[in-house]
């Protein structure tokens, strides 16, 4: 492993068997002895064996077994009690279970949902043997079809994934007798300060369901202060504000949509919309940086504007901030699938720190007695703590910042009277001005079209693409005058077929001009090669204007020729000196 | 140094004079130690966090100690480069219960022997491994081995376990100190 400059190693324990994830992670002085504790609600296997243990230092110091798999572990101040130690929320299922001094003290239901009527009756009816276990199957699995898996009980849930008649009947048999109740998860958790901004002031609870619900919930009574609704389930939640006072929460849903929640507001304002589904939300100062599974770095502003967006090399696996008070920076680290986390300043990369595993959660914070610790769980089990040295700093070293042009303001002038009449006018005859812009631009093209068609059937165009003659021709004149030469090039652009029997004419005004040779007869044309017939033309006008010349290329006795070039002739020098 | 002076420390009609630097991290104990030295008048009962540093004097076999009692918080610990001219030996405390940040007390030792002004002199170094009564505390020869004391061959070190409530183990450090600085003072 190769060793980075700007941390240091604190603990390495490859052996911890700790299965979580970074919302299960939360470090706190749950004693009050100035020494910050790690709390971890481990997974267990991921079906039995949950625990939730506590790391002081380097040791395990206690554990507590839960009943349900974790979804978050958060700690908050519930009271004004000295010593101001907080409470352990740990969020399971339905329930929030509260500890405090590492002992059970409370637990929190989430309210139940509705049940469905129909599922409802079919449930009574089995409990008095109305209906056999087939037919209550048969009328589950059609309610599930119309109302969809998660609009159904668990016990429904449970009972229609039953594989067989009499592990069916048995699920049946065990559960007829109890009443059913319809419950929601919570999906994560977060904390409120309620009237007082200071580190240890009391916090509300803010929890996220799967009924895609957002509650908060009162730190003594434990009643549910607040109830707000979202279009989605929520994942990921980034509280700030006073509960009293005002607060702001934006949620990360599973539907790749960022909504916000101010106070006063019952439903989730559509904020931002991601490219795909987030892996992590996190909040610093007024900015939101989202991780996308589409190994993307997102920052948006509080509107939903986005500022950035970097692509990342790999896949990331979880987020987390870095406060450094001491610096007064707030960095982002990005744990991705090839063992590596990296931090972020912005959208530049400072630094990179090599695991031997992949980081499947994180938590920065004060760790015992140290500030800036950063604890890693890897994802076969192992523990790693890393200290962050005190000589640490993240400049910014590259210079792949926006670059020098980017920076200069553009001379933008001030808009005329003239310019805004002439918005006005476009603004209010788009529709006419789009008319006859079309009109016209149909015109030219028929008139194109038509003249194309001309040039075509008289052959007036200097290159012949007929099937049987493709010839290129390109004509010069050279001289001053009165006399000049005319240079006519004709090629064979046939791959193999030459040309026999051709002839180049030259055609002008007898007035105008006299030609030497206004017919010369070509040898055969060999594809490919370039033919070069010239021949004498004299200005006779003694009125001093230039005229058109045209060559014809004819084959045999054809009365249509192959090619025609039109040469406009140059004004003869004497004259214009004359 | 002349016969006579020699004779008259011998006899120990003057003392002398030394100055030490007490540094470590925070909460390893410093101010608990020196405050085991002060007379029982002069004792504090309550050991608070010390902010920037504190100066403290004590004797100890006829050489007077003065004790720069530095903060071992972090955003003090560039003080702590201030002093490195003007002393006569060094007082390292590790909490060798806190095997969290041993990694950090040998970050901080690393960069403190590795400083101009400590690295070409023979300054004597005493490390205690202090709070030797936490049951969590690992033995002074882990202690040894976690800051990669073997590494120092230029200086004279030694390190001893301490418990600087009750005092354990301190005079016998202090002793060794001040046998190293009454070396180099009869130079």
């Amino acid at each position: 492993m190769a060793d980075n400059e700007r941390w240091l190693t604190a603990h390495h324990d490859p052996l911890a068997a700790l299965y979580t994830f970074s919302s299960c992670m939360a470090l706190a002085d749950l004693h009050g002895d100035g020494e910050a504790k790690l709390i971890i609600a481990d997974l267990g296997t991921g079906a039995y064996n949950m625990k939730l243990k506590v790391y002081k230092g380097t040791n395990l110091m206690s554990e507590n077994t839960l009943i349900d798999l974790p979804t978050g572990v958060i700690t908050f101040h519930m009271d004004t009690t000295e010593p101001r130690v907080p409470a352990v929320a740990v969020a399971s299922g339905s329930y929030i279970y509260i500890y405090k001094n590492l002992r059970p003290y409370f637990k929190f239901t989430l309210p139940t949902l509705e049940v469905n009527p129909a599922e409802f009756d079919a449930w009574g009816q089995a409990r008095d043997d109305l209906l056999d276990v087939s037919m209550l199957y048969e009328i589950l699995d059609s309610l599930r079809q119309e109302v969809g898996e998660c609009g159904l009980t668990t016990r429904s849930q449970r009972f229609l994934m039953c594989p067989d008649h009499t592990s069916q009947t048995a699920f049946l048999d065990q559960h007829k007798g109890f009443i059913l109740k319809r419950q929601t998860v919570v999906t994560c958790v977060s904390t409120l300060k309620k009237s007082h901004s200071e580190d240890d002031a009391i916090s509300c609870l803010v929890l996220g369901t799967e009924s895609a619900n957002i509650f908060i919930l009162d730190p003594e009574a434990f009643t549910i202060l607040n109830s707000m609704s979202l279009p989605s389930v929520p994942v990921f939640l980034s509280v700030t504000g006073l509960y009293d006072v005002e607060y702001r929460i934006i949620v990360a849903c599973r539907n790749g949509q960022i909504y916000t929640l101010k106070r006063g507001t019952k439903i989730g304002r559509p904020t931002a919309e991601l490219t795909s589904q987030p892996v992590g939300l996190i909040r610093r100062d007024k900015t939101v940086i989202v991780a996308t599974m589409d190994h993307h770095l997102h920052s948006f502003n509080n509107k939903g504007k986005r500022l950035w967006c970097i692509k990342l090399p790999g896949a990331v696996l979880c987020l987390e901030c870095l406060e450094l008070r001491t610096l007064s920076l707030t960095l982002v680290a990005l744990a991705l699938a090839d063992n590596r986390v990296l931090i972020y300043r912005d959208k530049h990369l400072v630094d990179t720190i090599h695991t031997e595993d992949r980081v499947s959660a994180m938590r920065f914070g004060r760790f015992g007695r140290e500030d800036n610790t950063l604890v890693l769980v890897l994802k076969g089990g192992g523990l790693v703590v890393k200290i962050l040295k005190r000589t640490a700093r993240f400049d910014i070293q590259d210079a792949d910042g926006p670059s020098q042009g980017q920076v200069v303001k553009l001379n933008i002038p001030k808009k005329t009277k003239l310019f805004v009449d002439q918005t006005m006018r476009e603004r209010e005859n788009c529709v006419l001005m789009h008319r006859v812009f079309q009109h016209d631009l149909y015109r030219l093209r028929l008139s194109t079209a038509r003249s194309y068609v001309q040039a075509l059937e008289t052959s007036s165009n200097p290159i012949s693409l007929s099937q049987t003659e493709p010839l290129k021709l390109s004509a010069q004149v050279l001289g001053l005058g009165p006399t000049f030469k005319l240079r006519v090039e004709l090629q064979n652009t046939s791959p193999s077929c030459p040309s026999l029997h051709l002839a180049v004419i030259f055609h002008c005004d007898d007035r105008v001009y006299s030609v030497n040779k206004s017919y010369i007869q070509i040898p055969i044309l060999v594809p490919g090669i370039i033919h070069v017939a010239e021949t004498l033309l004299t200005c006779v006008s003694e009125l001093g204007i230039s005229d058109t010349v045209r060559v014809f290329v004819v084959k045999g006795k054809s009365s249509r020729p192959l090619l025609t070039a039109v040469i406009n002739m140059p004004v003869a020098e004497v004259f214009m000196a004359a | 140094m002349g016969v006579f002076d020699k004779l008259v420390f011998a006899l120990g009609l003057k003392k002398r004079e030394a100055s030490v630097l007490v540094i470590g991290l925070d909460n390893s104990g410093k101010s608990t130690m020196l405050n085991h030295f002060k007379s029982e008048d002069q004792k504090s009962t309550e050991i608070v966090p010390t902010v920037g540093f504190n100066v403290e004097k004590f004797k100890a076999r006829n050489v007077g100690f003065t004790a720069f009692d530095m903060s071992g918080q972090g955003r003090y610990r560039s003080l702590w480069e201030h002093y490195y001219h003007d002393c006569q030996g060094v007082i390292f405390v590790v909490d060798s219960s806190d095997k969290l940040r041993l990694v950090v007390a040998k970050d901080e030792l690393d960069m403190f022997l590795q400083h101009p002004e400590i690295r070409t002199r023979r300054l004597p170094i005493l490390f205690f491994a202090n709070k030797m009564d936490v049951r969590e505390a690992v033995s002074s020869v882990k202690v040894s081995a976690a800051l990669g004391l073997e590494r120092i061959t230029n200086k004279p070190w030694h390190i001893t376990a301490s418990n600087a409530i009750t005092g354990d183990g301190l005079h016998e450090g202090v002793e060794w100190l001040t046998n190293q600085i009454k070396e180099n003072l009869n130079k």
